[in-house]
């Protein structure tokens, strides 16, 4: 029976689509952000602009803190629950999986709502409260990131032989599993800082400035600087989670080198 | 091995297979996460002067604007979740098909990025490309197609549309390229030997296997686009009556209700919802398990 083969039709009409559908708004968006002024010509006008518009760094700079924050946060609170759980508390593992999962099935609109309900005023009063939210957002992510680089190292294994030599549980922790782990932990790290610094939901609800509430402010006035913005923003968002995905990569490679 | 260390290590590990580690992690959830949904959900049973009531749900259960909102919700999540999971679904088998080692792996990644990409920035820059002047509108007007000329603009319905896809479809490619990657190739072989065509085979087989994981990804990327908001919001201003988006006007004071616990059942309505969106998706995945053993 001759088969007629598919490969070329099928991988140009993927193509074909695929540029329709991503390649094509992201050119627009980029030729339209170097419009020149009167929407004449080209030029970096409106990423000036975005540079000279007040609270520009103000609104960078409470987002760039609060996703440093809510990163290490997420690091001290995750890193040895992660740890004890594939360690000993294997029985705990299911309520574990199913609170980290919670997250992606709660609408961020309704938390949004339930923080404003249930958090108490002096922490309603410091734009530090959004630091906690952002790591429960990002909880789905750490989690997987965290287990899968955890479930490729021979945990058990590593921590029977780092306590024999005489290490106690912290420097087990800290000079052992961590180093094993790095990759899963970078992950888990970048993923919570992007989700933190382009989180919009929760903050523009509970009435914070940053970065991306201040952008919809500022884009009200000047829609050629907003795009500048968020081309900016989202080629920031490509980049950084592009180092994620080669990071992890490499980490993954150098672990299985070292067995 | 001495009596002493015997004892030591008996005691640490008695010690340590407790709850007490996992404490903080508990705490935090509980605090951050459980209570501020229960919370919502006890106030929305709270009428003005804080007394039990249903009166908060009333909107919402008869025909009105807050019904409305809870309809095109519905059917936006419905579209985007269609479009996502088909086109996803085709782009996932040619990736599998076709794309291999290092390319492989950097349309993962590209996948990765754009399926996380939903947020202000989308919005404005479809702006960019598909506003009154944007470039792409600007191009197509060129070749002598107005695409403002009928009822399309991009704040509306379809352009939603056309920016949740931008999300949905990469997310699809994601959660959906294992469950293709793990149609063996002995089952294709088997049914080829026992005189199947490959027509024949993906009708029988292939599909039949794959259908599990696909609805099970296509509740994912309803529930996703059910709970969006950043986007929606940015791109429609409201002009586009969304769930999301009217607890937002809500809690800004934008909209004055009579009621002042509607949101909190608007909110409630949402999680409700996307809790029987999850149930499908967990239960797809545990038919989809069945394969992969």
């Amino acid at each position: 029976m001759k088969r007629i083969s598919l490969k070329w039709p099928l991988i140009i009409s993927s193509s074909a689509l695929a540029i329709l559908i991503f390649v094509v708004p992201l050119y627009g968006a980029t030729v339209y952000s170097f419009k020149g002024a009167a929407g004449k010509g080209h030029s970096w006008a409106n990423y000036q602009w975005l540079v000279h518009q007040d609270g520009f760094y103000p609104a960078l700079l409470t987002s760039l803190k609060l996703a440093v924050l809510a990163a290490l946060f997420n690091l001290f609170l995750m890193v040895p629950t992660m740890v004890y759980l594939n360690l000993k508390g294997r029985k705990f593992k299911s309520i574990v999986d199913f609170l980290c999962i919670l997250p992606l099935i709660i609408p961020v609109v309704s938390l949004a709502i339930g923080a404003q309900v249930a958090m108490p005023k002096f922490l309603q009063n410091t734009e530090y409260e959004l630091v906690f939210f952002f790591v429960i957002i990002a909880l789905p992510y750490t989690y997987r990131a965290l287990d899968t680089s955890l479930q490729t190292v021979q945990l058990k294994t590593l921590v029977e032989a780092s306590r024999s030599l005489g290490a106690s549980w912290s420097t087990t922790i800290i000079r052992v599993i961590v180093p094993a782990i790095r990759s899963g932990i970078t992950g888990a790290v970048f993923l919570t800082f992007a989700l933190s610094i382009g989180e919009y939901t929760i903050t523009s609800l509970l009435h914070w400035e940053t970065f991306p509430t201040w952008t919809v402010v500022a884009g009200q006035q000047n829609i050629l600087g907003a795009i500048a913005i968020s081309v900016f923003s989202f080629v920031s968002a490509i980049a950084l989670l592009t180092v994620i995905a080669l990071f992890s990569k490499k980490g993954v490679e150098r672990v299985e080198v070292d067995e | 091995m001495g009596v002493v260390e015997v004892r030591a290590r008996i005691r640490s590990s008695s010690r340590n297979s407790g709850v007490l580690p996992l404490l903080p992690f508990f705490i935090f959830t509980g605090y951050f996460l459980l209570w501020p949904v229960l919370a919502v959900t006890i106030r929305s049973f709270k009428g003005n002067n804080n007394e039990w009531t249903l009166g908060n749900y009333r909107p919402i259960l008869h025909t009105g604007p807050y019904l409305h909102a809870f309809i095109t919700s519905l059917k936006l999540s419905l579209i985007t979740g269609l479009i996502g999971s088909l086109l996803g679904a085709f782009f996932a088998y040619v990736i599998v098909k076709y794309a291999h080692g290092k390319f492989g792996a950097v349309i993962d990644s590209i996948s990765a990025v754009f399926a996380n990409s939903g947020g202000v920035p989308l919005a404005f820059m479809f702006v960019a490309a598909f506003g009154t002047e944007g470039i792409v509108t600007k191009l197509l007007k060129d070749f002598g197609w107005d695409i403002y000329a009928g009822h399309f603009t991009i704040f509306s319905f379809t352009g939603v549309v056309m920016v949740y896809s931008f999300f949905q479809v990469p997310l699809m490619v994601l959660v959906f390229k294992p469950a293709i990657a793990g149609l063996r190739k002995e089952w294709e072989e088997a049914s080829i030997n026992l005189g199947a065509n490959s027509f024949t085979y993906w009708r029988r087989v292939g599909i039949p296997i794959l259908i599990p994981s696909f609805v099970g990804a296509f509740f994912l990327l309803f529930a996703g686009g059910f709970s969006a908001y950043a986007t929606a919001r940015a791109l429609t201003v409201g002009t586009v009556p969304l769930v999301p988006i009217i607890i937002g006007t809500l809690v800004d004071g934008n909209v004055v209700s009579d009621q002042t616990n509607l949101g909190d059942a608007l909110a409630v309505g949402m999680i409700v919802v996307a809790t029987i969106v999850m149930a499908g998706y967990i239960w797809a995945q545990r038919r989809a398990a069945k394969w992969r053993s």
